[in-house]
């Protein structure tokens, strides 16, 4: 029984960290309807800087966790500024692209550095022995993980509950002549969604840095694997996000610790996303909590 | 009438039939003989070596398959991102027959044109089936459909011990008339019989553009509620399309099995996916002579990126791995570049010098 709960618990480890990584995507999707396939570089490179502070400049981790969301709002920002602007209006397909070209440009930037082929991780600054509660372990580094994670999304919907910021974010979403009409820029609110999401991208890439290592495989591969879950809440919910981030790992971790080496099957837990994602765009492609859109001709 | 068939100066079509011509001038089927004659005759020319050989038949096995990726984000208006899987299925057919008659059986060392035809049809079977999302799903849904498509291609081939686990499945050599084709004219010999397929298949879809199937494409793009209004079946030619992109990609996977005598899973990964949408978009989307560009465009940019970084690795010895950082970062900016300055592809550029040329020297 104490494997079940244990999977129960790395599950939602695994899972919150899913919510704060499809966060980004929502937030992107949300305001500016483009689906950002250059996410999991972002998240890739909020990590690698955060490292960099860290272990080359020898900041103290927590300074440079803040620095390096500073710098990723900036960076995420200015790459909507360059990039994603001009091409407001254009057809879905080209909007697509332009993110997976973005990806593979910051792909080739950062194996232009030694992070784009070595291993890292952070240095320990936790005890690293796990709390064990009734034959069920945690380590301090995910408990801290899923802590700082749920701290942040709770910022986040105070964000988008209260601030004007956030409230003119929503507007933008929701109607952006009506949004124009009472005096919000619409492009300024892209850039501030790129933004934040940059900056939770890059407190996304710091936790799983700090819990699962630095690789850049590993961390860019979250970016593809971020859509089955924002695809399962809702690709404009934020609390869709979090509910099927959270369910996602679950799936995930249950599908790799239960079929994983029985019916010959194996890595069923890279794969169970995807195989959720085909059912849910076949039976229910709004998700569980996004809005359905009547399209009229 | 007494029109100038070698030299038009606009459309004078006064019948259907005009219109449906594969040459409009003799200008047009005089350049496009001597192009094919240059096409299958430098070979014979020149002493070509092995190795830009190869180049020439990817060059070529990508036109095939981009030519369904075409057909189908261009013409059909589908956004597929799992192109390389159906790619991937078409060799992957082969690899099977390998696995399960042995890769030197008469089948598949002789009858090669029943199986790439197989494998097509294959492609088509699965392309209908991944196809079906598309009845009720649009744009970013479909994309991301057909993205997890791709990751499940891929999770099954890699662990699925049937398909040796993603490593390297061998095919034996084919025959010709001639006998078993030989180490050196292996990339030759391919070369003449995709070049074939190519031409055959250009003259298809143009064909097929001009008929009744493949306007139903492009008026179900346009607007499917129009088109169903019209009395077309926007649904069946949604799924039609995915199977006619699957058919293609299908073709292509089985010449890159037999080109490089083996199957490998690493060709057919997301990355490979995106790299034929780049083709697609540079070529020009919804365009036929864009379907030649854009492969021809990106793989002459990763032949220039190689040597480029080859040179660069002569003389930065410190530097990590410039191939595998310049190769996305050139491709890349190649695709954003096209999508934010000319995101009709180099077809537009090619219609812009036809345009001028066609009233030279008098253009008023």
């Amino acid at each position: 029984m104490s494997y079940f709960f244990q999977i129960i618990v790395s599950g939602i480890v695994v899972g919150s960290i899913y919510a704060l990584a499809a966060l980004g995507l929502v937030l992107v999707y949300k305001s500016s309807r483009v689906a950002n396939f250059a996410h999991g570089q972002i998240i890739a490179g909020g990590a690698f800087i955060t490292f960099f502070l860290t272990v080359r400049l020898g900041i103290p981790i927590f300074f440079s966790f803040l620095a390096s969301m500073l710098i990723t709002f900036f960076l995420a920002m200015s790459v909507e500024r360059i990039f994603l602007r001009r091409l407001i209006g254009e057809p879905i397909i080209s909007v697509i692209m332009v993110t997976i070209g973005l990806a593979s440009i910051f792909d080739g930037l950062i194996y232009l550095t030694p992070f784009g082929s070595e291993n890292f991780s952070f240095p320990t600054f936790l005890p690293t022995e796990s709390i064990v509660v009734g034959g069920v372990s945690i380590s301090w580094t995910q408990l801290v993980g899923v802590i700082i994670t749920f701290v942040l999304i709770g910022g986040f919907s105070w964000f988008f509950k209260k601030s004007t910021v956030g409230i003119s974010m929503r507007a933008v979403s929701d109607d952006q002549f009506g949004a124009m009409s009472v005096g919000i820029s619409v492009p300024r609110v892209f850039g501030l969604a790129w933004a934040t999401a940059g900056l939770s991208a890059a407190a996304a890439g710091c936790i799983i840095g700090n819990i699962t290592g630095l690789n850049f495989e590993t961390l860019h591969a979250f970016g593809i694997v971020v859509f089955p879950v924002v695809i399962l809440g809702g690709l404009d919910s934020i609390l869709g996000a979090v509910v099927a981030g959270i369910i996602m790992g679950l799936i995930q971790q249950f599908a790799s610790g239960y079929l994983d080496g029985n019916f010959g099957l194996n890595g069923t837990g890279d794969v169970m996303p995807y195989i959720i994602l085909l059912i849910i765009l076949l039976f229910k492609p709004h998700g569980l909590f996004g809005i359905h859109e009547i399209e009229r001709v | 009438m007494s029109q100038n068939r070698w030299l038009a100066t606009g459309n004078f079509f006064t019948f259907y039939k005009e219109e449906q011509r594969t040459f409009f001038t003799h200008l047009d089927r005089t350049v496009f003989t001597c192009f094919l004659v240059i096409l299958f005759g430098w070979p014979l020319v020149f002493e070509i070596s092995n190795k830009y050989m190869l180049v020439l038949d990817n060059i070529l096995i990508a036109i095939v398959a981009v030519m369904g990726l075409n057909l189908l984000l261009g013409f059909a208006g589908l956004i597929s991102i799992g192109h390389a899987a159906f790619v991937g299925i078409g060799a992957y057919t082969l690899a099977s027959f390998s696995q399960v008659i042995g890769d030197n059986h008469m089948i598949i060392t002789h009858f090669w044109p029943v199986l790439i035809v197989c494998a097509g049809i294959m492609g088509a079977i699965f392309g209908a089936f991944v196809g079906l999302p598309a009845l009720r799903l649009k744009h970013l849904y479909l994309a991301i459909a057909t993205l997890s498509f791709q990751m499940i291609f891929e999770w099954v081939i890699q662990f699925m011990s049937f398909f040796n686990q993603g490593q390297t499945i061998y095919l034996g050599r084919v025959h010709w008339f001639t006998g078993e084709v030989g180490r050196n004219e292996h990339y030759v010999f391919w070369y003449y019989v995709i070049l074939t397929l190519v031409v055959a298949m250009g003259f298809g879809v143009r064909n097929l553009l001009k008929t009744k199937y493949g306007r139903c494409l492009v008026a179900v793009r346009d607007n499917d509620r129009a088109a169903d209004a019209m009395g077309m079946n926007p649904g069946l030619t949604k799924v039609y399309a995915f199977a006619l992109a699957g058919f293609f990609a299908g073709v292509a996977g089985a010449l890159h099995a037999y080109l490089y005598r083996g199957v490998g899973f690493e060709s057919f990964t997301l990355h490979a996916s995106v790299g034929y949408l780049a083709m697609a978009i540079v070529g020009g989307l919804g365009t036929l002579n864009g379907i030649f560009w854009g492969p021809v465009a990106i793989k002459f940019l990763d032949l220039q990126v190689e040597q480029f970084s080859e040179l660069a690795g002569r003389y930065l010895t410190s530097a990590p791995n410039v191939a595998t950082a310049l190769k996305p970062l050139s491709f890349g900016l190649v695709i954003v570049l096209f999508l934010m300055y000319e995101p009709r592809g180099i077809a537009n550029w090619w219609r812009i010098v036809k345009s001028y040329t066609k009233l030279w020297p008098f253009r008023y």
